[in-house]
Order: C-alpha cells, then structure tokens, then sequence
C-alpha cells in the first residue's frame, strides 16, 4: 500500500514570542515493511530545518526561529509505501518463553524491559493485571492477543479525558482514554510479563469495514513487543499491537518513531521565550496513493493533545541554580 | 571506631602540640613514635621556635584575606546567611616527591580508563557485552545519558576536568574514595589557599621546596582551547554557570578571570541554525568551547528537563553536530556513579590490561541480595552513600549514628538498593591543623587533585585541594557538610 500522509500543527501564542526552538518526530520510519518514499517539512515562519537520527533509528527535525512571532505552523507531508506483512500466527510453541526469558536476561533489550517514564507499575495497574487474569499459563502470541482484545473491552476510548502528561493511574482508575493511555497501560502489563515492549508513535489508515476508534484527525499510537521463532529466519519480531482499534498491526499502521513511551517520541517538543500561553491545534489526514497528493485542501484543524510549551516562571530561577550539584 | 578509643599511650609533645594525640589513623606529620616525619621537620622546627600568639595573627590575616577576596561558599539546608567564608587551615600538607609520583601514575591510569568506558558505553558497548560491568548498573542510572548514544565527542575525549577524592589508609597507603567526573569544585580553593599561604609563610616556602601550581589556569585554558571543533583555530571559549545563586559561582568566577574568558549564563547563549552564540555589547558571537559548570539535566530544556531556564535551548543538537564542544561531555555522570565505583579496577584491566595503581576502598552494593544483608547486619560500622548524589549529602556515617538514623537508612536501602552502597568506616589520615584556642591538633584530612584530562597523558597541578574535618573527631570533610580546606605542598 501506498499513503499520503498530511500532519499540520500549529502554535497559536496569546502574545509574541521569540526564540522558538522545536524538535519534530514526524519521518515515517525506513524499516521492515515500510519505506519513507517522501518527507517534507514546511515551517511558517520560515526557518532551516535540519535532522538528525537519534539512538533508536528516528528522524527527528529541528529548527529554531529567533525573530517574534505570534504563531508557528508546521506542515509535514509524506508518502510512504507498506508492504502487507506475512501473517502473524495465531500463537507460538510455550518454548517461545524460553527464547523470551534468554533475551530478557541477556539485556539486549534493555530499554524495552525497564519501566519507563509513563509506563510505570501501580496498585492500580497490578489491580487490572488481576482482574483480566494475565500470567504466563498460555503461549506469548495467543496470551498478547488476548490481552490486546480485553484492553479494548475494559476501556472506554474517550477524548479528552486525559491529559498529554497523565500518569497511567488516572486512565487505570476512571477507565477511561485514548490511545496513549491504552499503549502506556497495555506496555507496562507486557514489561510486567518479561516480554521486551515499545512505543510506536505513527498514523493509521481507517478502514471503514475494520474497527476503528481512535481519531482519524491525530496522531496514533501502539505497542510492538519482541516475539521469538516467527519472522525472516524464524529470527523474531517486533509484533504490533494496538489496543485502541483492537488489532494486530498490518499494512495500515505506519510507524513515524519507537521509544520506550511518549517522553522519548513526541511528535513536537520545544520552547520559547516570551510571557504567553500556547494553544496546540492540529490535523492528520492519510489517504491512498500512488503519489503525494497535490491537492492544496485546507484540514479543519482540531484541538491538540499531543504537544505544547510554557514557559517557566522566573520564580524557580534561584532555587534552580541551587540544585546544580557541585561535586 | 578508631578516633580515640584505641589511642595509643598518650605521649607528652612540646608546645603547641601539647594537645596532640596519636591514634590508629596515619598521621601526615609524625610518626606513630612520636617523632616527626622527614618532610615536615622544616615546618616542625618552624612551628617549635614560633612565638606563641604568632600563629593568631597568622590566621587573622589569612581570614582577613579570604573575606576581602569573597572566597565564600553556600551552604544549603540553613536558616541562616548562605554566603559564608570557606573555612581553612593555617598549616600546609605535605607530600613527598615519591608518594606524589604514584597519585600521578595511578589517578592518569584510571582516569584514562574511565574516559576509555565512557567511549565505549556510549557506542558499541563491548565492556557490556563482555559481561564485565553489567548493563543493569549502566541503564538503571540517572546520569547515563541515552541521548549520546553514537554521539562523537571531540578527541573521544569525555573527560576534560576531573577530581578524584583520595584518602590514606592507616598503613599510609592513597586508595581512591570517590571519582568526580561531572562538574568537580574546589579548585579555587586550591589556588587561593596557595596566595594566601606564600603571603603569610614566604620563607618556610622557600625553604622547602614546593613545586607550584599557579598555572592551573592557563593549563586549563589550552586544555579547552585543545577540544575546539574543526575547523575553528581561534576558539572563543566561554565558562557557563547556573548563576549567582549557586554555591560555586565564586569558583566560576575566580576561574573566568584566571583564564580570561567570559563567563556567561545560559540566557546570555543563543542557538541560530546549530552553532552557538552569545550576546555581547556589538552582537552576537560565535562560542566554540563551553566549560560548562552545570548540570547535564539542565543544560539544554529542548533535549532534557524542559522546565530548565538556566541551560540553552537547542544546545545539545548544535554539540551533537560537532559545531560546539562542551567539557565536560554530556554523561560523564555514569562513570562516577558509587555503584560502578566498585568495577572501576576491572574497568582499568579491561582497557589498559593493567592492574590499578591506586587501589579502591572496599564497597558493597545494596542490589546485590547477599551484600545487602551484610550493610543491613552492621549499619552502626558502615559508612552508606546514596549513589546518585554528591557533596556529603544522602550519607549515613554509622559509627556517629544513632539508632533511629540507622533505621531511617535500612528502610531506604530495602526500598531502594540499587540506590545504595556501604563501605567500612575508614578512618582518614590526620594531619596538624591550628585550633581555636592556639593550639595545634590532629584532624582527619583527604585529598582531592584535580587531573586535566587530555587522552593517554594528563596534566596534573602538583597536589590539590587537602580537606579538613575542622570538627574534632569528625570524617566529614565536604565543603558543603562544613569541612574546610588546606593547601597541600607537593615537594620537590
């Protein structure tokens, strides 16, 4: 499969500010079954746009804009070509435990096994952990697969109920969220079970006749997590599973940045100087193509909650400088 | 405990050592008989034949000299002015010629091995996988910086400053207590002390042949000045400080004016399409190296703690490009971590393939089950640090605890293991410092030299900051905890 992918965000400021610096995860990711075929940047106003490939392989651009400016519009347009994956087996032999427990110790995959800054474990999480009766006693894949299908049942996909910074708690107690909530939720039970588990930040194609919650207007999110003895050479495989549309991942989940959560991956991170609050709208939209769309239609923006910035009193200032360790 | 408990029998000193008494510790100035040492008997027979209210007015004028200079340090955690003058002692430290010879030997070693681990850990990761050090120590630490990750650094040097605390061992023997590898202090404490000593003792200085260390400033300078990006034969290096609201910002500075460069706060630095500049008076201008002295997380809001308005926005992308070099490097931290401080002699076999010149105190690690039972066994002997922190903070010095304190510590250590390390109660080497009242007495000292990292070879000022516990008794010799410092003679 082709898509044409068109993300537009944008930074209304209540009053100017200057010095604006941003980092952008945007770039469809060049891996596996997927191919960046395009990307594009534009910044208003202007600004050079420059990149670099962080530890865990994505794409991040940067560019800073020094003059004052009462809003900042960035529009990132890609094309990116799927290929349809090989089907994943309904389960795997019980010996796949072994192979997990192997790479678990063998710390390859640290990262992906140590609780991480959004996926924590709680009373609250160990609670849900008890109620839907997740342990080991079936195979990984049959057991993920049943996890990813009762995450979609215990939860209510529910806009705004949370914020872009919530602890996981807050999803796990009111049993409400979105995506990130669900990813968050469903990576911490996965680590819990000592199978290696990341975020993937990207967009996903709605299909009419498969089940879709999330928004089609955002930005997505889901796990992968590392099963052994199935892939190319039975070498194992970062399976995705997304717990919002209740699937297993295919060719209509592109993947723009993997991470140990949100922290490590959000689609914008910056700041800036000047006293003023920011508002955050933003757009999606992923169409089929063969080629990058030309049209020039204008998306109806929609609240963000996906990034923003404030900037911080002047009152931390001393007490700032007082924590700098002076060994 | 050996303060004083196992004193050995009292003997009778001539005045004004009449207070001073010999215990188990090693005593920098007299042998356990009693007799003084070869290389302080010039100091020895210079103190005898002093009048007795000399040394007050020596001491008056030396204080004198550290007020008008505001040769002050912040203490945290009072009520009271934080701006105090750094306590000192009136009487050098002396080290041989030879003893200093292995310091040098063993701290270049290490310090080169540590640089070498910090390379690795941030690329390929061979130690890790080599199963040497294990990968949980590194990943589970809050100064491993996963954002240099495959990053080069200028000369694959890491390290630029570092100060590494030594202590003597009661048969005399240095060993490593801790590495300083992030932003170490004291260095000016280091020099002053040394102005102030050559005003008040000139002819004692002569006469025993020290070898100087005036040119730390200059030494540091073309240390930096070595680190510049490509490309950039005339660097401008600048010094970075949190502020004047930090405790070093004498330091900062003291240092800035010794080198000739500018100190400048993060507001004072700009980032424009990846290269760094400052605001000066005619506009801006293009920075090169930054010897920066403040705190990884802090340093760059965009790539860490976003709340951060002391660093500069978009710093670390334009040291990431090679365009800016910081010295410290981002992550140093990793390396001086307590809990890795126990595979630091592994750490310079594998590497160098030599054993450690300077040895290590002996450490046990709270994550490890069996060695958690034993610190939780004898927390009234032990000596248990927070791993992550600095300065004497988050310590638990068992043998001067109370009951309730040891408690309050077991707690933490089962909450959080890999957060703690104990070691034996070492008793630090004593050495003769002026007391209230006139007298000269015994009071526990380390030493802490500062190495100016440059590859195989370092440059290091003969000596270093001697640190006091002025309290009588104590082991407590951080500036911070109320220590106090002396100037420390390397002799020919």
């Amino acid at each position: 499969m082709f898509y044409s992918i068109r993300h537009v965000t944008r930074f209304q400021y209540s009053s100017p500010v200057s010095e604006s610096v941003m980092e952008v995860r945007m770039r469809p990711r060049s891996a596996l079954l997927q191919q960046c075929l395009k990307f594009e940047l534009h910044v208003t106003p202007r600004a050079r746009v420059l990149f670099y490939r962080d530890y865990l392989g994505n794409t991040v651009h940067y560019f800073d804009v020094p003059g004052h400016h009462n809003r900042l519009a960035l529009i990132a347009e890609a094309v990116v070509e799927v290929e349809e994956p090989e089907d994943i087996p309904e389960a795997v032999p019980m010996a796949a435990w072994d192979a997990i427990d192997e790479m678990w110790a063998s710390g390859e995959l640290y990262e992906f096994q140590m609780p991480s800054h959004f996926a924590q474990p709680s009373a609250e999480l160990d609670k849900l952990v008890q109620e839907l009766g997740v342990d080991r006693r079936e195979n990984p894949l049959t057991l993920l697969r049943r996890l990813n299908q009762q995450m979609y049942s215990a939860f209510e996909y529910a806009p705004k109920s949370t914020r872009v910074d919530s602890p996981i708690d807050e999803a796990l107690v009111s049993r409400k969220g979105v995506c990130q909530d669900f990813t968050h939720i469903m990576i911490a039970i996965v680590r819990g079970l000592k199978i290696p588990c990341r975020y993937v930040s990207g967009y996903v194609y709605p299909r009419a006749e498969e089940e879709n919650r999330s928004t089609p207007l955002a930005t997505h999110s889901w796990i992968e997590a590392w099963i052994p003895g199935i892939g190319p050479n039975h070498q194992g495989l970062w399976v995705g599973f997304d717990p919002t549309s209740n699937c297993v991942c295919g060719d209509r989940h592109i993947r723009a940045a993997i991470g140990r959560d949100y922290a490590d991956v959000p689609p914008t991170k910056g700041v800036f100087k000047g006293r003023a609050t920011s508002e955050l709208t933003v757009a999606v939209r992923v169409l089929p193509t063969n080629a990058p769309a030309d049209d020039k239609e204008e998306l109806v923006l929609v609240p963000g909650s996906n990034s923003g910035s404030s900037p911080v009193a002047d009152q931390h200032w001393e007490e700032m400088q007082q924590q700098q360790q002076q060994q | 405990m050996t303060m004083t408990g196992s004193a050995i029998e009292r003997r009778k000193f001539p005045a004004p050592f009449e207070n001073y008494e010999l215990g188990d510790p090693f005593d920098e100035m007299f042998h356990s008989s009693g007799a003084p040492r070869q290389h302080y008997q010039e100091i020895y027979d210079f103190l005898l034949d002093l009048p007795a209210d000399e040394l007050k007015l020596h001491k008056q004028a030396a204080d004198q000299t550290f007020l008008h200079q505001g040769i002050t340090f912040t203490v945290y955690g009072r009520d009271e002015g934080t701006e105090r003058i750094i306590p000192h002692d009136l009487l050098p430290r002396i080290i041989t010629a030879q003893e200093w010879g292995k310091v040098e030997a063993g701290l270049e070693q290490r310090i080169h091995a540590l640089n070498l681990f910090l390379k690795d850990i941030y690329h390929e990761g061979k130690i890790l996988s080599d199963g040497v050090v294990p990968r949980e120590i590194i990943y589970s630490c809050k100064h491993f910086r996963r954002e240099m990750r495959g990053v080069h650094v200028p000369k694959g040097n890491y390290l630029t400053v570092v100060g590494t605390d030594l202590i003597r061992l009661p048969d005399g023997e240095f060993v490593v207590l801790e590495d300083n590898l992030r932003v170490p202090s004291g260095v000016s404490y280091m020099l002053t002390s040394r102005q102030v000593l050559k005003r008040i003792f000139p002819k004692l200085y002569q006469a025993c042949g020290v070898r100087p260390i005036d040119h730390y400033g200059q030494a540091l300078l073309a240390t930096l000045r070595n680190l510049s990006p490509e490309g950039r034969p005339e660097p401008t290096v600048v010094l970075l400080s949190p502020g004047v609201y930090n405790s070093a910002y004498f330091e900062h500075s003291f240092l800035a004016r010794q080198m000739g460069i500018q100190l400048v706060e993060g507001r004072d630095l700009v980032v424009h399409d990846n290269i760094v500049y400052m605001r000066t008076t005619s506009g801006l201008r293009r920075v090169d190296v930054i010897y920066r002295r403040i705190d990884d997380d802090f340093i760059d809001p965009l790539s860490f703690r976003r709340d951060s308005i002391l660093g500069v926005p978009g710093l670390f992308n334009a040291y990431r490009t090679g365009n800016v070099t910081l010295a410290n490097a981002i992550g140093t931290g990793v390396a001086d971590d307590k809990a890795l401080y126990a595979y630091v002699p592994k750490i310079i076999k594998y590497y160098l393939g030599q054993d450690a010149i300077l040895q290590n105190v002996e450490t046990f690690l709270a994550s490890d089950p069996t060695e958690q039972k034993h610190i939780l066994a004898n927390l009234d002997k032990f000596v248990v640090k927070a791993v992550g922190e600095s300065g004497g903070y988050g310590m638990l010095i068992g043998p001067h605890s109370t009951k309730e304190q040891q408690e309050e510590f077991g707690k933490k250590i089962i909450e959080d293991p890999r957060n703690y390390i104990a070691q034996p109660t070492i008793s630090l080497s004593t050495a003769p410092c002026f007391v209230e009242g006139g007298n000269i007495e015994p009071r526990h000292i380390d030493l802490r030299p500062y190495i100016l990292y440059q590859g195989e070879k370092s440059v290091i000022v003969p000596g270093g900051l001697t640190r006091v516990a002025l309290r009588k008794g104590s082991l407590v010799v951080n500036s911070s905890q109320g220590g106090g410092s002396k100037d420390t003679w390397v002799l020919n």
